[in-house]
């Protein structure tokens, strides 16, 4: 690792650049337009984010604020978690425990930074973390191995069952820093009884360990109300999903990115759903305009991301499909399955809703909720089988109708690159033109963004969907 | 004897399956020592182990798995779909990995190309990823299950009598094994790693009455033997899945002798005993889940190195060799680890990426193992 890199902590780098990242659209137009010159490695992103007015600004600031309080944790006597992003946090702020999702940080790292996270990921390789594991994971472990953020007290994750290399990474971490553990594990099922009573048991079990260590015990009043919270943000999320299927979509497409982005490390949270009322506020107004959520407002095509989105330095995908007037129609991280949920229409089993009616209830919807969330919802079983993820983007197709189906992922990811040929086969079969880019989203030194890019454009360009 | 040993270890279709098969009984593939092949063998059907031994080519496995997937499910891809497992009857897949657990879907698509190449028993097996009241419970589900599905597809049924009979007969194979690591051990062993694995090896692949008797009478040759190893340097052999006696030939033709391991084809395998008392099924998904711990278990970092510090002392190595095969993460992170904790303890090690399949590195792997026993000199 370049000495450089040691000399500012990870974390409070990046909470710095986006603290002042937040402030930038409360001054003057002028001073903001000055300001971009100097920010020359992201100020696309950004802006990106700017011209989007209050929801993007918004965003800025909520993202300002979790990296302040994951900063700041211990100096508040706050316990911090390493979490993986598909981990639902509101478990964790009822117990006042900052949740630091890596992922999230390691998009913010890939996005902002100029050499993006390569440093993190390679220093990770250097202690003896193979470099075919996740890049998403070891963007930023590789500042919490080094002691280049703040320390992490324990390590809380649910991909066991889901995704080895995910948790893989929290195993090492756990076992390299030496810091007690707890994973919630999952069957290959989601919806039969035993998987339900496999799900309650994992999650009281987390409850327990979560109370051992932060010496307290579950703040029932505090949970009722970040899940009232949550609820809220539920019932927001469906509406954006309910607005973003028009067409053309009101739903800009960096949209996509705030809300679940957001939601990995703020749900539960009120700046959280101030965001999604803002976001709502704006895609209807779009909607009632019959404009699209595009900087033009129109609508060339639709694309589905049947998995992960690329987080290239400066954020040039969300620029690339909004240049050529694309509509983002989610990725696999947009979906939450509440069960009022579009995607949940006729499949109510496999949604989730969460009840604050006793004790017992609320532990139970929230361990729902967990094994709802995106990824380990549909990729625990084989990916054929019901409600899992062939099922699952053929009901996003229906609902969103896409003119085209793109697998963007990363190099580690062993659950999705061991079958996503067949599936990108089947998806061609039921006539979605489908593309998967041989890329790595936290990691441009794999394939460039410029290559991803051409290839997307010829994608686009010989099946015929913009000509 | 040892030739009849590596006959079976090298061969799929060894002369003891196909007297097996000819006597009119099934044979049922298994990817893992996650699976309690006792309720296999106690429906009279054979237990066989899947291994990619005689793979020449990708060209199938890679048309369904993606790149960055390790070669040992794509090898075992390959031979089914060149109908080299046809004489399966039928095939459990395990998610002892990602990579592992994608051969479900992989087979089964593959199958819609390459006729007859799917048995007509493929079953899936979850297998938990922790040890908990729920997870033993949720794992003696799974094996019932496991057991109700043979019992239905293969018109048999499995008694409990039956059950504790392949307990006991198992449980015997293992201390046999056991015993066999003793001589391994030896200040003198009397057999090297490259045979003791042709037997490990043909453990998964015949009868176990029949393996027993065979070890038994190997045990009592070798207890005998004045011919003993001396000079080479003792290695231990960690990590990804081997089941290829030539690469541990590699090794120790560089002036080694490979004394232990822990190694799922190896240790793993017969270290812990099923209890014989009390409900067989039940018995055997406590000692599966709980047996010696596969990296695919989350979270028992502690008890792994435990166990690899244990025989490493036990069988005096000079080195230990922490091998993986490449996109193998759960055991190359874990390597990783390892090998800052036992160079603490003033066990040396080597860290080493390889392919499954064949050797065709072998002058790397070579070069690597000169350079390590030199260090070690």
């Amino acid at each position: 690792m370049r000495k450089e890199t040691k000399e500012y902590n990870f974390d409070w780098n990046m909470w710095t650049i986006l603290e002042n990242a937040s402030k930038t659209a409360d001054g003057f137009r002028k001073e903001y337009e000055t300001l971009l010159n100097y920010i020359p490695n992201y100020r696309n992103v950004l802006d990106a984010f700017v011209k989007h007015g209050e929801p993007g600004i918004l965003f800025l600031k909520i993202i300002a604020k979790y990296s302040n309080d994951c900063v700041r944790a211990h100096i508040e006597g706050r316990k911090t978690a390493g979490v993986t992003f598909c981990f639902a946090t509101p478990v964790l702020y009822a117990f006042n425990i900052q949740p630091v999702t890596l992922e999230p940080w390691s998009v913010l790292g890939t996005v902002v930074l100029k050499r993006g996270t390569s440093e993190f990921l390679d220093y990770c390789s250097e202690l003896g973390f193979t470099e075919t594991s996740c890049s998403s994971q070891r963007g930023s472990l590789g500042a919490y191995l080094c002691d280049l953020a703040t320390k992490l007290d324990f390590v809380v994750y649910d991909s066991p069952g889901i995704c080895d290399t995910n948790a893989n990474s929290f195993a090492f971490a756990a076992s390299y820093l030496d810091i007690p553990f707890y994973q919630l594990n999952y069957p290959s099922t989601l919806t039969d009884e035993r998987a339900k009573e496999y799900h309650h048991a994992d999650f009281k079990g987390l409850i327990s360990f979560l109370e051992e260590q932060t010496g307290r015990k579950l703040d029932m009043e505090k949970l009722r109300e970040i899940m009232k919270e949550n609820k809220r943000q539920d019932e927001l999320t469906c509406e954006l999903l309910d607005l973003q299927r028009l067409k053309p979509s009101p739903m800009p497409p960096i949209y996509e990115l705030m809300l679940y982005g957001g939601r990995f490390m703020m749900n539960g949270t009120k700046e959280y759903t101030q965001l999604l009322e803002s976001m709502v506020a704006h895609t209807r107004k779009k909607a009632e305009a019959g404009k699209a959520g595009t900087t033009s407002g129109n609508e060339r095509a639709r694309g589905l991301f049947c998995y992960i989105d690329h987080y290239t330095t400066d954020g040039r995908l969300w620029d690339f499909l909004d240049k050529r007037d694309i509509s983002h129609m989610g990725s696999i991280l947009f979906n939450f399955w509440q069960k009022d949920s579009l995607y949940a229409a006729g499949k109510e089993d496999e949604g989730y809703n969460l009840e604050d009616e006793s004790l017992e209830a609320i532990i139970d919807s929230l361990a729902d909720q967990m094994s709802r969330m995106p990824m380990v919802k549909q990729i625990r079983g084989p990916y054929d089988a019901p409600g899992m993820w062939l099922d699952d983007t053929l009901g996003a197709i229906n609902i969103m109708k896409p003119d085209f189906v793109v697998y963007m992922g990363t190099m580690g990811c062993r659950n999705t690159w061991g079958m996503v040929k067949p599936f990108v086969r089947d998806l061609e079969k039921h006539g979605i033109p489908t593309l998967y880019i041989y890329a790595d989203s936290f990691d441009d030194r794999v394939q460039s963004w410029e290559a991803v890019a051409d290839k997307l454009e010829e994608f686009l360009k010989i099946r015929k969907i913009i000509t | 004897m040892m030739n009849e040993w590596k006959e079976i270890a090298n061969t799929m279709g060894n002369t003891y399956l196909r007297k097996w098969k000819e006597s009119g009984r099934a044979a049922v593939g298994y990817p893992c020592t996650y699976v309690p092949d006792e309720v296999i063998y106690a429906a009279d059907i054979l237990p066989y182990r899947l291994r990619g031994t005689g793979t020449t080519s990708s060209s199938i496995g890679d048309t369904y798995f993606g790149p960055v997937i390790c070669s040992f499910p794509k090898c075992v891809l390959q031979l089914a779909g060149e109908g080299r497992f046809n004489f399966l009857d039928g095939t459990i897949i395990v998610p002892g990995c990602d990579s592992m657990r994608r051969l479900d879907e992989c087979w089964r698509k593959a199958a819609d190309d390459y006729k007859g190449i799917l048995p007509g028993f493929f079953h899936y097996f979850g297998v938990p990823h922790k040890v908990t009241d729920y997870s033993l419970m949720w794992f003696y589900e799974e094996t019932l299950k496991l057991k109700e599905k043979l019992e239905k597809h293969f018109g048999v049924t499995i008694t409990d009598k039956a059950l504790k009979g392949a307990i006991s007969v198992y449980n015997e194979s293992r201390k046999l094994l056991m015993q066999l690591d003793k001589l391994r051990v030896k200040d003198e062993p009397v057999i090297n790693g490259e045979d003791a694995l042709s037997i490990i090896l043909a453990s998964t692949a015949i009868p176990r009455d029949e393996f027993n008797k065979m070890l038994r009478k190997t045990l009592s040759q070798l207890e005998t033997k004045k011919e003993t190893i001396k000079g080479k340097k003792r290695l231990m052999l960690v990590g990804s899945i081997n089941d290829d006696p030539e690469f541990m030939k590699v090794i120790e033709d560089c002036g080694a002798v490979i004394v232990t391991d822990t190694m799922c084809f190896g240790s793993r395998s017969y270290s812990d005993l099923t209890e014989e008392e009390g409900d067989p099924l039940f018995a055997l998904a406590k000692r599966y889940l709980n047996h010696a711990y596969c990296p695919r278990m989350f979270g028992y970092y502690k008890p792994r190195l435990k166990n690899i510090m244990d025989r490493a002392k036990e069988a005096k190595v000079d080195g230990i060799i922490l091998q993986n095969i490449r996109f193998c993460d759960l055991h190359g992170s874990e390597n990783g680890i390892f090998e800052r904790d036992l160079e603490k303890e003033g066990i040396p090690c080597m860290r080493m990426e390889r392919e499954y399949g064949p050797l065709t590195e072998s002058g790397r792997v070579k070069m690597r193992i000169d350079a390590f026993l030199e260090r070690i000199s």
